[in-house]
Protein backbone atom coordinates (compact mmCIF):
# COMPACT_ATOMS: atom_id res chain seq x y z
CA UNK A 1 0.00 0.00 0.00
CA UNK A 2 1.13 3.15 -0.77
CA UNK A 3 0.52 6.73 0.02
CA UNK A 4 -1.23 6.90 -3.59
CA UNK A 5 -4.27 4.80 -2.48
CA UNK A 6 -4.86 6.84 0.42
CA UNK A 7 -5.52 9.79 -1.88
CA UNK A 8 -7.93 7.94 -3.90
CA UNK A 9 -10.24 7.05 -0.37
CA UNK A 10 -9.48 10.57 0.85
CA UNK A 11 -11.19 12.01 -2.97
CA UNK A 12 -13.79 9.18 -3.59
CA UNK A 13 -16.73 9.82 -0.77
CA UNK A 14 -18.22 6.57 -0.73
CA UNK A 15 -14.75 4.11 -0.78
CA UNK A 16 -14.25 6.20 2.02
CA UNK A 17 -17.74 5.94 3.76
CA UNK A 18 -17.56 1.95 2.85
CA UNK A 19 -14.47 1.81 4.34
CA UNK A 20 -15.48 3.47 7.75
CA UNK A 21 -18.85 1.09 7.52
CA UNK A 22 -16.63 -2.10 7.69
CA UNK A 23 -14.54 -1.41 9.92
CA UNK A 24 -17.16 0.16 12.53
CA UNK A 25 -19.34 -2.65 11.87
CA UNK A 26 -16.63 -4.99 12.75
CA UNK A 27 -17.13 -4.31 16.93
CA UNK A 28 -20.72 -5.22 16.07
CA UNK A 29 -20.21 -8.31 14.21
CA UNK A 30 -17.89 -9.87 17.72
CA UNK A 31 -20.23 -8.83 20.30
CA UNK A 32 -23.81 -9.22 18.76
CA UNK A 33 -23.72 -11.94 16.50
CA UNK A 34 -22.43 -14.79 18.50
CA UNK A 35 -25.31 -13.92 20.79
CA UNK A 36 -27.91 -13.42 18.01
CA UNK A 37 -26.82 -16.71 16.88
CA UNK A 38 -26.91 -18.27 20.42
CA UNK A 39 -30.28 -16.66 20.96
CA UNK A 40 -31.74 -18.77 18.78
CA UNK A 41 -30.19 -21.97 20.75
CA UNK A 42 -31.31 -21.31 24.31
CA UNK A 43 -33.69 -24.37 25.09
CA UNK A 44 -36.49 -23.98 27.85
CA UNK A 45 -36.08 -25.46 30.85
CA UNK A 46 -38.56 -28.25 31.15
CA UNK A 47 -41.19 -26.37 33.63
CA UNK A 48 -41.32 -23.39 31.82
CA UNK A 49 -44.58 -23.50 29.50
CA UNK A 50 -45.74 -21.58 26.84
CA UNK A 51 -48.59 -19.05 27.74
CA UNK A 52 -51.85 -20.28 28.12
CA UNK A 53 -54.60 -18.38 25.79
CA UNK A 54 -55.94 -15.84 28.61
CA UNK A 55 -51.52 -14.93 29.64
CA UNK A 56 -51.27 -15.38 26.32
CA UNK A 57 -53.82 -12.39 25.51
CA UNK A 58 -52.50 -10.35 28.49
CA UNK A 59 -49.49 -10.32 27.00
CA UNK A 60 -50.62 -8.80 24.01
CA UNK A 61 -52.53 -6.28 25.98
CA UNK A 62 -49.15 -4.92 27.74
CA UNK A 63 -47.75 -5.00 24.23
CA UNK A 64 -50.13 -3.26 22.54
CA UNK A 65 -50.69 -0.69 25.40
CA UNK A 66 -46.79 0.13 25.52
CA UNK A 67 -46.23 -0.92 28.87
CA UNK A 68 -42.79 -1.60 27.96
CA UNK A 69 -42.36 2.12 27.23
CA UNK A 70 -42.30 2.61 31.30
CA UNK A 71 -41.66 -0.59 32.64
CA UNK A 72 -38.67 -3.06 32.09
CA UNK A 73 -38.98 -6.99 32.50
CA UNK A 74 -35.17 -7.17 33.03
CA UNK A 75 -33.39 -7.82 36.65
CA UNK A 76 -30.09 -6.86 36.01
CA UNK A 77 -27.19 -8.89 37.88
CA UNK A 78 -26.35 -6.18 40.12
CA UNK A 79 -26.50 -6.16 43.54
CA UNK A 80 -29.06 -3.33 44.34
CA UNK A 81 -31.70 -4.89 41.71
CA UNK A 82 -31.37 -7.92 42.85
CA UNK A 83 -32.22 -7.36 46.65
CA UNK A 84 -35.36 -5.33 45.57
CA UNK A 85 -36.54 -7.49 42.76
CA UNK A 86 -35.10 -10.56 43.33
CA UNK A 87 -32.89 -13.21 41.19
CA UNK A 88 -31.45 -11.68 37.95
CA UNK A 89 -33.36 -12.62 34.72
CA UNK A 90 -32.00 -15.35 32.39
CA UNK A 91 -32.67 -16.08 28.86
CA UNK A 92 -34.57 -18.71 29.16
CA UNK A 93 -37.25 -17.13 31.13
CA UNK A 94 -38.20 -15.20 28.07
CA UNK A 95 -37.95 -17.59 25.91
CA UNK A 96 -41.49 -17.61 24.82
CA UNK A 97 -41.70 -14.22 24.72
CA UNK A 98 -42.45 -12.82 21.21
CA UNK A 99 -41.11 -9.94 21.10
CA UNK A 100 -39.13 -10.78 24.87
CA UNK A 101 -40.42 -7.80 27.33
CA UNK A 102 -36.63 -7.00 28.56
CA UNK A 103 -37.21 -3.42 27.95
CA UNK A 104 -35.01 -0.48 28.47
CA UNK A 105 -36.62 2.26 30.29
CA UNK A 106 -37.55 2.07 33.99
CA UNK A 107 -39.99 5.25 34.66
CA UNK A 108 -42.42 2.50 36.47
CA UNK A 109 -40.87 -0.35 38.50
CA UNK A 110 -39.73 -3.77 36.90
CA UNK A 111 -42.30 -6.17 36.51
CA UNK A 112 -40.53 -9.47 35.68
CA UNK A 113 -41.05 -10.56 38.82
CA UNK A 114 -44.00 -8.95 39.91
CA UNK A 115 -46.12 -11.81 39.43
CA UNK A 116 -48.13 -12.55 43.38
CA UNK A 117 -46.50 -9.27 45.01
CA UNK A 118 -50.02 -7.77 44.84
CA UNK A 119 -53.77 -9.38 45.17
CA UNK A 120 -55.40 -9.43 42.00
CA UNK A 121 -57.89 -6.73 43.31
CA UNK A 122 -55.02 -4.74 43.77
CA UNK A 123 -54.05 -4.97 40.00
CA UNK A 124 -57.51 -4.20 39.18
CA UNK A 125 -57.65 -0.88 41.14
CA UNK A 126 -54.04 -0.08 40.34
CA UNK A 127 -54.73 -0.66 36.51
CA UNK A 128 -58.58 1.35 36.75
CA UNK A 129 -57.44 4.39 38.62
CA UNK A 130 -53.36 3.86 39.51
CA UNK A 131 -53.75 7.44 42.37
CA UNK A 132 -56.58 5.00 43.97
CA UNK A 133 -53.39 2.54 45.84
CA UNK A 134 -50.60 4.66 45.05
CA UNK A 135 -50.93 8.43 45.60
CA UNK A 136 -48.05 9.18 44.16
CA UNK A 137 -48.21 7.08 40.87
CA UNK A 138 -47.76 8.94 37.49
CA UNK A 139 -49.19 6.12 35.62
CA UNK A 140 -52.17 6.52 32.95
CA UNK A 141 -55.41 4.83 33.93
CA UNK A 142 -56.40 1.89 31.34
CA UNK A 143 -59.84 1.87 32.70
CA UNK A 144 -61.13 0.98 29.27
CA UNK A 145 -59.52 -2.15 29.16
CA UNK A 146 -62.48 -3.41 31.53
CA UNK A 147 -64.74 -2.82 28.98
CA UNK A 148 -63.07 -4.61 25.92
CA UNK A 149 -64.11 -8.08 25.45
CA UNK A 150 -61.45 -11.01 23.82
CA UNK A 151 -61.78 -12.22 20.55
CA UNK A 152 -61.08 -15.73 21.09
CA UNK A 153 -60.58 -16.65 17.56
CA UNK A 154 -57.75 -13.65 17.19
CA UNK A 155 -56.13 -15.48 20.29
CA UNK A 156 -56.33 -19.35 18.80
CA UNK A 157 -54.76 -17.57 15.34
CA UNK A 158 -51.90 -16.05 17.03
CA UNK A 159 -51.19 -19.43 18.72
CA UNK A 160 -51.51 -20.84 15.17
CA UNK A 161 -48.27 -18.50 14.84
CA UNK A 162 -46.79 -19.07 17.78
CA UNK A 163 -46.58 -22.86 16.75
CA UNK A 164 -45.13 -22.22 13.28
CA UNK A 165 -42.64 -20.55 15.43
CA UNK A 166 -41.48 -23.15 17.62
CA UNK A 167 -44.16 -23.14 20.74
CA UNK A 168 -45.05 -26.47 21.65
CA UNK A 169 -48.80 -25.54 21.81
CA UNK A 170 -51.28 -28.66 21.47
CA UNK A 171 -54.11 -28.82 19.21
CA UNK A 172 -56.11 -29.85 22.17
CA UNK A 173 -54.48 -26.14 23.72
CA UNK A 174 -55.68 -24.11 20.93
CA UNK A 175 -59.03 -26.03 20.88
CA UNK A 176 -59.47 -24.99 24.68
CA UNK A 177 -58.52 -21.32 24.28
CA UNK A 178 -62.71 -19.94 23.68
CA UNK A 179 -63.41 -21.64 26.74
CA UNK A 180 -60.32 -20.16 28.58
CA UNK A 181 -60.90 -16.81 27.41
CA UNK A 182 -65.01 -16.65 27.12
CA UNK A 183 -66.21 -13.79 28.65
CA UNK A 184 -62.84 -12.42 30.00
CA UNK A 185 -61.83 -8.70 29.46
CA UNK A 186 -58.79 -7.53 28.30
CA UNK A 187 -58.17 -6.55 31.75
CA UNK A 188 -58.44 -9.90 33.23
CA UNK A 189 -56.18 -11.08 30.47
CA UNK A 190 -53.52 -8.60 31.72
CA UNK A 191 -53.85 -9.17 35.29
CA UNK A 192 -53.14 -12.82 34.42
CA UNK A 193 -50.52 -12.02 32.75
CA UNK A 194 -48.88 -9.72 35.70
CA UNK A 195 -49.94 -12.21 37.87
CA UNK A 196 -47.91 -15.05 36.12
CA UNK A 197 -44.72 -13.04 35.71
CA UNK A 198 -41.96 -14.86 37.47
CA UNK A 199 -43.56 -17.28 39.35
CA UNK A 200 -41.58 -20.28 38.40
CA UNK A 201 -38.20 -18.89 39.17
CA UNK A 202 -38.53 -17.54 42.22
CA UNK A 203 -35.41 -17.38 43.97
CA UNK A 204 -34.23 -19.37 47.09
CA UNK A 205 -33.30 -16.41 48.92
CA UNK A 206 -34.04 -12.70 48.27
CA UNK A 207 -31.22 -11.55 49.07
CA UNK A 208 -28.36 -13.74 47.66
CA UNK A 209 -28.12 -14.30 44.08
CA UNK A 210 -24.85 -16.20 43.83
CA UNK A 211 -26.70 -19.56 42.69
CA UNK A 212 -27.38 -19.28 39.16
CA UNK A 213 -30.94 -19.78 37.71
CA UNK A 214 -31.81 -23.19 36.92
CA UNK A 215 -35.50 -23.06 35.94
CA UNK A 216 -37.21 -19.97 33.46
CA UNK A 217 -40.07 -17.63 34.71
CA UNK A 218 -42.68 -17.50 31.86
CA UNK A 219 -45.48 -19.39 32.64
CA UNK B 1 -19.27 -20.87 23.21
CA UNK B 2 -18.48 -23.05 20.79
CA UNK B 3 -14.92 -23.20 18.82
CA UNK B 4 -16.45 -21.75 15.89
CA UNK B 5 -17.78 -18.38 16.99
CA UNK B 6 -14.19 -18.27 19.56
CA UNK B 7 -12.59 -18.15 16.13
CA UNK B 8 -15.16 -15.87 14.52
CA UNK B 9 -14.57 -13.09 17.70
CA UNK B 10 -10.52 -13.94 17.83
CA UNK B 11 -10.45 -13.29 13.53
CA UNK B 12 -12.31 -9.98 14.06
CA UNK B 13 -10.42 -8.43 17.23
CA UNK B 14 -7.06 -9.42 15.52
CA UNK B 15 -8.49 -7.89 11.98
CA UNK B 16 -9.91 -4.72 13.71
CA UNK B 17 -6.68 -4.07 15.96
CA UNK B 18 -4.45 -5.47 13.65
CA UNK B 19 -5.42 -3.19 10.68
CA UNK B 20 -5.03 -0.07 12.75
CA UNK B 21 -2.23 -0.96 14.62
CA UNK B 22 -0.05 -1.56 11.29
CA UNK B 23 -1.48 1.59 10.19
CA UNK B 24 -0.16 3.59 13.58
CA UNK B 25 3.11 2.41 12.68
CA UNK B 26 3.75 2.58 9.27
CA UNK B 27 1.75 6.28 9.14
CA UNK B 28 4.88 7.57 10.44
CA UNK B 29 7.44 5.90 8.19
CA UNK B 30 5.29 6.49 5.05
CA UNK B 31 7.09 7.91 2.18
CA UNK B 32 4.75 11.20 1.05
CA UNK B 33 5.64 12.86 -2.31
CA UNK B 34 6.16 16.57 -1.46
CA UNK B 35 5.67 19.40 -4.05
CA UNK B 36 7.68 22.05 -4.15
CA UNK B 37 5.23 24.46 -2.71
CA UNK B 38 5.76 22.06 0.64
CA UNK B 39 2.30 20.68 0.04
CA UNK B 40 1.30 16.71 -1.19
CA UNK B 41 -0.27 17.78 -4.13
CA UNK B 42 -3.80 16.58 -3.00
CA UNK B 43 -6.20 19.79 -3.36
CA UNK B 44 -10.15 20.03 -2.80
CA UNK B 45 -12.24 23.55 -3.95
CA UNK B 46 -10.08 23.83 -7.36
CA UNK B 47 -7.39 24.32 -5.07
CA UNK B 48 -8.52 26.71 -2.42
CA UNK B 49 -7.63 23.86 0.38
CA UNK B 50 -4.51 21.93 -0.11
CA UNK B 51 -3.13 19.33 2.28
CA UNK B 52 -0.08 20.37 3.85
CA UNK B 53 3.00 18.26 5.79
CA UNK B 54 3.03 18.36 9.68
CA UNK B 55 4.15 16.14 11.78
CA UNK B 56 1.50 14.17 14.10
CA UNK B 57 1.15 16.52 17.46
CA UNK B 58 3.20 14.28 20.28
CA UNK B 59 0.00 14.01 22.47
CA UNK B 60 -1.88 12.45 19.62
CA UNK B 61 0.86 9.33 19.45
CA UNK B 62 1.20 9.12 23.01
CA UNK B 63 -2.58 8.69 23.52
CA UNK B 64 -3.38 6.43 20.56
CA UNK B 65 -0.30 4.47 21.48
CA UNK B 66 -1.32 4.18 25.15
CA UNK B 67 -5.04 2.95 23.65
CA UNK B 68 -2.88 -0.02 22.24
CA UNK B 69 -1.36 -1.07 25.24
CA UNK B 70 -4.57 -0.61 27.19
CA UNK B 71 -6.71 -2.66 24.85
CA UNK B 72 -3.93 -5.82 24.74
CA UNK B 73 -3.88 -5.58 28.51
CA UNK B 74 -7.16 -5.80 28.49
CA UNK B 75 -8.22 -8.65 26.69
CA UNK B 76 -5.19 -10.21 28.73
CA UNK B 77 -7.04 -9.60 31.69
CA UNK B 78 -10.61 -9.89 30.88
CA UNK B 79 -13.18 -12.08 28.74
CA UNK B 80 -13.14 -10.72 25.30
CA UNK B 81 -10.78 -12.56 23.18
CA UNK B 82 -13.12 -15.40 22.04
CA UNK B 83 -13.22 -18.55 24.44
CA UNK B 84 -10.40 -16.89 26.28
CA UNK B 85 -11.61 -16.54 30.35
CA UNK B 86 -9.22 -13.42 31.05
CA UNK B 87 -6.39 -13.79 33.99
CA UNK B 88 -8.54 -11.84 36.34
CA UNK B 89 -11.66 -14.82 35.55
CA UNK B 90 -13.78 -12.25 36.01
CA UNK B 91 -17.86 -12.92 35.36
CA UNK B 92 -21.00 -10.80 36.29
CA UNK B 93 -22.19 -13.37 37.92
CA UNK B 94 -18.96 -13.38 40.15
CA UNK B 95 -18.97 -9.79 40.53
CA UNK B 96 -22.45 -9.74 42.00
CA UNK B 97 -21.83 -12.89 44.46
CA UNK B 98 -18.77 -11.00 45.73
CA UNK B 99 -20.94 -7.73 46.34
CA UNK B 100 -23.87 -9.47 47.62
CA UNK B 101 -21.04 -11.44 50.15
CA UNK B 102 -19.41 -7.69 50.92
CA UNK B 103 -22.83 -6.54 51.88
CA UNK B 104 -23.91 -9.17 53.99
CA UNK B 105 -20.23 -8.71 55.78
CA UNK B 106 -21.51 -5.44 56.50
CA UNK B 107 -24.90 -6.42 57.39
CA UNK B 108 -24.32 -9.19 59.54
CA UNK B 109 -23.35 -8.02 62.99
CA UNK B 110 -26.29 -5.64 62.45
CA UNK B 111 -28.57 -8.75 61.86
CA UNK B 112 -26.76 -10.44 64.37
CA UNK B 113 -27.69 -7.92 67.06
CA UNK B 114 -31.67 -8.60 65.25
CA UNK B 115 -32.06 -11.52 65.88
CA UNK B 116 -31.33 -11.09 70.10
CA UNK B 117 -34.21 -9.19 70.72
CA UNK B 118 -38.15 -9.22 69.93
CA UNK B 119 -39.80 -7.34 67.10
CA UNK B 120 -41.40 -5.27 70.09
CA UNK B 121 -37.85 -4.57 71.19
CA UNK B 122 -36.79 -3.59 67.63
CA UNK B 123 -39.39 -1.16 67.35
CA UNK B 124 -37.57 1.20 69.42
CA UNK B 125 -34.01 0.63 67.75
CA UNK B 126 -33.26 3.27 65.10
CA UNK B 127 -31.40 1.78 62.54
CA UNK B 128 -33.89 -1.17 62.62
CA UNK B 129 -36.90 1.14 61.98
CA UNK B 130 -34.52 2.35 59.16
CA UNK B 131 -34.24 -0.87 57.28
CA UNK B 132 -38.07 -1.50 58.48
CA UNK B 133 -38.80 1.89 56.97
CA UNK B 134 -37.36 1.31 53.52
CA UNK B 135 -38.70 -2.30 52.88
CA UNK B 136 -41.90 -1.76 53.59
CA UNK B 137 -42.19 1.80 51.31
CA UNK B 138 -40.87 -0.70 48.74
CA UNK B 139 -43.34 -3.95 49.12
CA UNK B 140 -46.26 -2.82 51.85
CA UNK B 141 -46.71 0.84 51.03
CA UNK B 142 -48.82 -0.15 47.86
CA UNK B 143 -51.39 -1.40 49.38
CA UNK B 144 -51.23 0.25 52.88
CA UNK B 145 -50.01 3.44 51.95
CA UNK B 146 -46.74 5.24 52.19
CA UNK B 147 -48.13 6.03 56.12
CA UNK B 148 -49.45 2.93 56.89
CA UNK B 149 -52.80 4.25 57.24
CA UNK B 150 -54.45 1.16 54.94
CA UNK B 151 -56.91 1.47 52.44
CA UNK B 152 -59.98 1.10 52.89
CA UNK B 153 -61.29 0.89 48.93
CA UNK B 154 -58.87 -2.18 48.32
CA UNK B 155 -59.42 -3.44 52.52
CA UNK B 156 -56.04 -2.78 53.33
CA UNK B 157 -56.14 -2.39 57.02
CA UNK B 158 -55.01 0.61 58.89
CA UNK B 159 -51.62 -0.02 60.77
CA UNK B 160 -51.47 2.58 62.80
CA UNK B 161 -54.25 2.20 65.06
CA UNK B 162 -54.73 -0.34 67.88
CA UNK B 163 -56.96 -2.23 66.40
CA UNK B 164 -55.94 -5.84 64.86
CA UNK B 165 -57.53 -8.38 62.54
CA UNK B 166 -55.40 -10.87 63.52
CA UNK B 167 -53.44 -9.79 65.92
CA UNK B 168 -50.70 -7.16 67.04
CA UNK B 169 -47.95 -8.46 68.61
CA UNK B 170 -44.55 -8.64 66.91
CA UNK B 171 -45.30 -12.55 66.56
CA UNK B 172 -48.59 -11.83 64.42
CA UNK B 173 -47.10 -9.09 62.35
CA UNK B 174 -44.05 -11.41 61.25
CA UNK B 175 -46.84 -14.49 60.49
CA UNK B 176 -49.37 -12.24 58.94
CA UNK B 177 -45.97 -10.92 56.65
CA UNK B 178 -44.61 -14.44 56.14
CA UNK B 179 -47.89 -16.29 55.30
CA UNK B 180 -49.94 -13.57 54.41
CA UNK B 181 -53.67 -13.25 55.20
CA UNK B 182 -57.00 -14.05 53.05
CA UNK B 183 -60.23 -13.01 54.07
CA UNK B 184 -62.93 -15.16 53.95
CA UNK B 185 -66.42 -13.17 54.09
CA UNK B 186 -68.60 -14.92 52.34
CA UNK B 187 -71.53 -13.42 50.30
CA UNK B 188 -75.17 -13.74 52.32
CA UNK B 189 -76.92 -12.52 49.02
CA UNK B 190 -78.74 -16.32 49.66
CA UNK B 191 -80.42 -14.99 52.42
CA UNK B 192 -82.41 -12.43 50.90
CA UNK B 193 -82.62 -8.85 50.42
CA UNK B 194 -84.76 -8.39 53.64
CA UNK B 195 -82.00 -9.94 56.08
CA UNK B 196 -79.33 -8.64 54.12
CA UNK B 197 -81.04 -5.26 55.13
CA UNK B 198 -82.10 -5.94 58.40
CA UNK B 199 -78.54 -7.38 58.91
CA UNK B 200 -76.99 -4.40 58.27
CA UNK B 201 -79.00 -2.40 61.04
CA UNK B 202 -78.04 -4.57 63.44
CA UNK B 203 -74.46 -4.04 62.41
CA UNK B 204 -74.99 -0.11 62.33
CA UNK B 205 -76.52 -0.72 65.67
CA UNK B 206 -74.04 -2.39 67.46
CA UNK B 207 -71.28 -0.14 66.09
CA UNK B 208 -73.22 2.74 67.59
CA UNK B 209 -74.32 3.93 64.72
CA UNK B 210 -78.04 5.80 63.80
CA UNK B 211 -80.13 2.98 63.03
CA UNK B 212 -83.58 1.35 62.06
CA UNK B 213 -83.73 -0.38 65.89
CA UNK B 214 -87.01 -2.23 64.55
CA UNK B 215 -85.62 -4.12 61.57
CA UNK B 216 -82.10 -4.55 63.46
CA UNK B 217 -83.73 -6.37 66.36
CA UNK B 218 -85.36 -8.86 63.08
CA UNK B 219 -82.02 -9.48 62.17
CA UNK B 220 -80.75 -10.33 65.90
CA UNK B 221 -81.43 -14.33 65.69
CA UNK B 222 -79.64 -14.37 62.33
CA UNK B 223 -76.56 -12.65 63.58
CA UNK B 224 -76.71 -14.95 66.49
CA UNK B 225 -76.79 -18.20 64.56
CA UNK B 226 -74.76 -17.19 61.39
CA UNK B 227 -72.73 -14.38 62.08
CA UNK B 228 -71.74 -15.02 65.39
CA UNK B 229 -70.21 -18.06 64.28
CA UNK B 230 -67.07 -15.64 63.11
CA UNK B 231 -67.41 -12.30 64.95
CA UNK B 232 -68.84 -13.79 67.77
CA UNK B 233 -72.36 -13.47 69.68
CA UNK B 234 -71.39 -9.55 70.64
CA UNK B 235 -69.62 -8.83 67.32
CA UNK B 236 -66.47 -7.82 68.80
CA UNK B 237 -64.62 -10.41 66.30
CA UNK B 238 -61.97 -13.27 66.77
CA UNK B 239 -58.45 -12.22 65.90
CA UNK B 240 -57.58 -16.07 65.50
CA UNK B 241 -59.54 -16.44 61.85
CA UNK B 242 -58.90 -12.61 61.19
CA UNK B 243 -63.00 -11.12 61.49
CA UNK B 244 -62.88 -7.88 62.52
CA UNK B 245 -64.52 -6.53 65.04
CA UNK B 246 -67.93 -5.05 64.31
CA UNK B 247 -68.43 -2.75 67.75
CA UNK B 248 -65.92 -0.08 66.98
CA UNK B 249 -65.65 2.66 64.67
CA UNK B 250 -62.77 1.22 62.82
CA UNK B 251 -63.93 -0.61 59.36
CA UNK B 252 -62.01 -2.56 56.76
CA UNK B 253 -64.28 -1.67 54.13
CA UNK B 254 -65.91 1.05 54.96
CA UNK B 255 -68.92 1.62 57.69
CA UNK B 256 -71.69 3.07 55.97
CA UNK B 257 -74.75 1.73 55.14
CA UNK B 258 -73.94 1.12 51.91
CA UNK B 259 -70.33 -0.32 52.08
CA UNK B 260 -71.95 -2.15 55.41
CA UNK B 261 -74.49 -3.72 52.94
CA UNK B 262 -72.48 -4.54 50.15
CA UNK B 263 -69.88 -6.03 52.84
CA UNK B 264 -72.64 -8.66 53.48
CA UNK B 265 -74.19 -9.03 49.94
CA UNK B 266 -71.57 -9.60 48.26
CA UNK B 267 -68.87 -10.79 50.91
CA UNK B 268 -65.27 -9.75 51.06
CA UNK B 269 -61.81 -11.31 50.07
CA UNK B 270 -59.25 -9.48 51.24
CA UNK B 271 -55.87 -10.88 50.13
CA UNK B 272 -52.58 -9.92 51.81
CA UNK B 273 -49.86 -12.10 49.76
CA UNK B 274 -47.43 -13.86 51.28
CA UNK B 275 -43.95 -12.28 51.76
CA UNK B 276 -41.35 -15.48 52.82
CA UNK B 277 -40.68 -15.70 48.99
CA UNK B 278 -39.40 -12.34 48.56
CA UNK B 279 -38.42 -11.54 52.20
CA UNK B 280 -35.97 -13.58 53.85
CA UNK B 281 -36.81 -13.62 58.33
CA UNK B 282 -34.64 -10.96 59.03
CA UNK B 283 -35.88 -8.61 56.48
CA UNK B 284 -39.55 -9.88 58.06
CA UNK B 285 -38.34 -9.08 61.27
CA UNK B 286 -36.91 -5.62 60.71
CA UNK B 287 -40.67 -5.04 58.71
CA UNK B 288 -42.43 -6.19 61.20
CA UNK B 289 -40.66 -4.06 64.09
CA UNK B 290 -40.93 -0.56 61.43
CA UNK B 291 -44.95 -1.92 61.42
CA UNK B 292 -45.36 -2.22 64.92
CA UNK B 293 -43.94 0.85 66.07
CA UNK B 294 -46.27 3.10 63.81
CA UNK B 295 -49.60 2.02 66.64
CA UNK B 296 -46.50 2.47 69.17
CA UNK B 297 -45.18 5.87 68.34
CA UNK B 298 -43.76 6.45 71.72
CA UNK B 299 -41.98 3.19 71.92
CA UNK B 300 -38.22 4.50 71.50
CA UNK B 301 -36.42 3.60 73.76
CA UNK B 302 -33.32 1.79 72.08
CA UNK B 303 -33.45 -1.59 73.38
Amino acid sequence: MAYKHFEFIEKHAWTLGILTAIMVSIGGLAEITPLFMRAHQVEPPANVKPYDPLRLAGKDVYVSEGCYLCHSQMIRALRFETQRYGHYSTAEESVYDRPFQWGSKRTGPDLARVGGKYSDTWQRMHLMDPRSVVPQSNMPSYHWLADEKLDAKDIQARMRVLRTLGDPYSDADIASAPAAVAGKTKMDALIAYLQGLGIRNEPQAPNTSAAPATDGGSP
Amino acid sequence: MSLFWSIWVMFLVVLNLGITLLLFIWAPWAKVPVKPDGTTGHVWAHGAIREGLNNLPRWWIVLSASMFIAAFIYLWLYPGFGSHKGKLGWTQHGQLAEEVAANDAKLDPLLARFRMYSVEQLSGDPQALQMGKRLFEDNCAACHGYQGKGNMALGAPNLTDQDWLYGGTGKDIVASITQGRAGVMPAWNALGEDTVNNLTEYVLGISGQPHDAKMAAAAEPTFKSTCAACHGADGKGNQGIGAPNLTDAIWLHGGTRADIHKTIHDGRQGEMPAWDKRLNEDDIRVTAAYVYSLSHPGNASSP
